[in-house]
């Protein structure tokens, strides 16, 4: 039997109760260490694709395989274990608005701390002495203790990234990270999500703009209605390549 | 040159209904209709604006004792001196003794309704107002006049015999005057004493409810509840019994729970209760339906147990509206619980009628300002409460 790459996803399908069908038959390999950015248009199956992969949404049929563990296979309790292996960050940012920054990076070790002490927000020393390190790292330390609904987009987005590094994942799953941003601030985001890649961190990012995407990915996958339509280098997307990805009509944007 | 362009030939055009709904008999109609019903309306409801001017003497003992609402009072030392006096045959009957040192003598012991009379007192304090009363065989006392001692602790008066019955009566006059230090009055205590337990019925009305409307308001939420046939059916339900119990005022279900219960203040406990149930199962319904997805699907994915999502991203949502939605309710209920008494729902309201109906206007203007007093604290607390929660 040969090696199985870092991530696997085969056959992968997924049709929503009502009947929509946002994936179909999606196959991909990705080594560790990988950048890869998924493009495509609202409703090509982008969040889906990303969530099959945590299952926060159920596949339909179809395998994923994660460091040789066959994810589409394993018990709720397995499956919480494996999810702590896995960071996410989200366009939305999904803090918690009325709690502290703190709590909302402490809230990323869920997976790893007893369940009891941390139901009283109690936290041992070196879980908070983690949550600073973390939160130095995207430069909002001195921010530990306000209310995340009183930061702004970027900043509550360098929240979300710590609140996935505390997870020490070996993946990221990046669900449109920057589409609530300013272009300023889309590129300082970006640039720790590449920091992380460079540090061993495979990375899974989708985005909207074709230009932040020839500029951080080094592969794009790009899905059309549930399908993957192109796989490789940025350099290979050409004007051709882009109307069959985005449609006739569609005019590329520079975000820079 | 612009004005010209809307010319008013062109209105008829633009509406061409209205003119002719004007007209028609159908406008007359209604025109006639809405006549009738105010007409009516003003007759059935008895408005007639000009009492709020003829009758104004009513108000003013009430108004005027908001002024001096009875707060303080004193203990009083008083000296009393009698006389008798008959209005026919027999022996002058023998009364208990005045106060040491103080006397009272009638130009006359005996005579008729009508006749004229000289009253002199005398060993009374000095400078002292005092009150002269004529019981009669019964015991009944009339006020005859007030009057004021002079230096020497004497006063004069001349009174007619007044028209009661029995023979044998009574001449007495009272002097008093404060001693001591002023200290909270009977009234005060007693309103005190009710407002305490006013706002003990607000707080255990509020309790229960919230109790209750807690987890049933889980039942109640559509996004929890409506993902299949038999939860969409206790949804329904749930949301169904909050409208129709939230609708139903709590003077009302007081007058009930008065009659189940007996009146007092559990009636008005039990009233608010079932009412802020319903109040407070809709409101934290609704917020639980406008809970944000994103949070709950971040805190999943970082591996967190079913209980520690909650616990992190479902009650920070839900608590600080909760609680502020409760101070609310609370807020409403001291308000509510103010006037649940006047139906036999025990609190302040119970007493304030009373004190209404037996014309004990200084005492009702207590109860009136401690009702003023207490709203506006509790008010001005919930804002401040709210505020700091949300």
């Amino acid at each position: 039997m040969e090696k199985l790459a870092f991530l696997e996803v085969e056959h992968l399908t997924k049709v929503y109760e009502d009947g929509t069908k946002a994936l179909e038959d999606v196959s991909f390999k990705v080594e560790r260490g990988e950048f890869v950015v998924i493009i495509g248009l609202s409703g090509s199956g982008k969040s889906t694709l990303l969530r099959c992969i945590n299952r926060l949404v159920e596949p339909t049929s179809g395998k994923i395989y994660l460091d040789g563990v066959e994810v589409t296979a394993l018990a709720p309790d397995e499956l919480r274990r494996l999810r702590r292996q896995i960071g996410m960050i989200f366009q939305q940012f999904n803090l918690v608005k009325r709690a502290s920054v703190l709590t909302n990076v402490l809230s990323g070790r869920l997976g790893y701390v007893p369940s009891i002490w941390s139901l009283v927000n109690y936290w041992p020393r070196e879980e908070v002495q983690r949550a600073f390190l973390n939160l130095e790292r995207v430069g909002i330390a001195d921010k530990a203790y306000t209310r995340a609904d009183q930061l702004s987009g970027g900043q509550q987005q360098r929240v979300g990234i710590a609140r996935a590094l505390m997870q020490e994942p070996k993946l990221i799953l990046a669900d449109e990270p920057v589409s609530a941003l300013d272009p300023a601030t889309s590129h300082s985001v970006l640039k720790y999500i590449e920091d992380l890649n460079r540090e061993g961190i495979t990375v899974l990012c989708s985005l909207h703009f074709l230009s932040l995407a020839r500029r951080y990915g080094r592969r794009i996958i790009a899905l059309k209605a549930g399908r993957i339509v192109f796989d490789g280098h940025p350099e290979e997307i050409d004007d051709r390549r882009f109307r069959e990805i985005y449609g006739e009509e569609a005019v590329e944007v520079e975000i820079r | 040159m612009r004005n010209q362009t809307v010319t008013p030939k062109a209105i008829p055009h633009i509406h061409p209904g209205r003119r002719s709904l004007i007209r028609s008999w159908q406008f007359l109609m209604l025109l006639l209709a809405i006549l009738l019903i105010y007409g009516y309306g003003w007759r059935v409801t008895q408005i007639n604006m000009g009492e709020l001017f003829t009758k104004a003497h009513l108000i003013r003992p009430l108004l005027s004792s908001l002024v001096r609402p009875d707060l303080l009072t004193r203990d009083q030392e008083v000296q009393v001196a009698r006389a008798p006096f008959l209005t026919g045959e027999g022996e002058l009957p023998t009364l208990p003794p005045s106060t040491e040192g103080t006397s009272l003598n009638l130009s006359r012991t005996r005579g008729r309704i009508g006749d004229r009379l000289v009253v002199r007192g005398q060993g009374f304090r000095p400078n002292t107002e005092g009150v002269l009363w004529w019981e009669n065989q019964i015991g009944q006392r009339l006020p005859m006049r007030r009057f004021k001692t002079d230096e020497q602790g004497r006063f004069t008066l001349e009174i007619a015999v007044p028209q009661t019955p029995g023979v044998e009566h009574v001449v007495i006059a009272e002097v008093s005057w404060p001693v001591g230090p002023l200290k909270p009055s009977e009234t005060l205590k007693i309103v005190t004493e009710r407002m305490i337990e006013t706002v003990f019925l607000a707080l255990m009305g509020t309790t229960i409810a919230v109790v209750v409307a807690v987890p049933l308001s889980f039942l109640g939420a559509r996004n929890l509840m409506a993902r299949n046939p038999v939860g969409f059916t206790i949804y329904l339900i749930t949301r169904t019994v909050f409208n129709i119990a939230r609708s139903i005022e709590p003077l009302i279900m007081a007058t009930v729970f008065a009659v189940w219960v007996g009146i007092g203040p559990f009636a008005g406990v039990l009233a608010l209760g079932v009412h802020s149930i319903a109040a407070l199962g809709k409101l934290y319904s609704e917020q639980i339906e406008s809970i944000d997805p994103g949070p709950i699907e971040a805190v999943m994915a970082t591996g967190a147990t079913p209980l520690q999502v909650v616990r992190y991203a479902v009650i920070p949502q839900i608590v600080p509206q909760f609680i502020a939605f409760t101070i609310y309710r609370w807020d409403i209920n001291v308000r509510m619980s103010t006037v649940i008494g006047f139906v036999g729902g025990g609190g302040i309201g119970f007493i304030l009628m009373q004190y209404i109906n037996l014309l004990q206007w200084r005492q009702a203007a207590t109860a009136v300002w401690a009702i003023t007093l207490v709203v506006a604290l509790m008010d001005y607390a919930s804002a401040v409460i709210r505020e700091k929660v949300i």
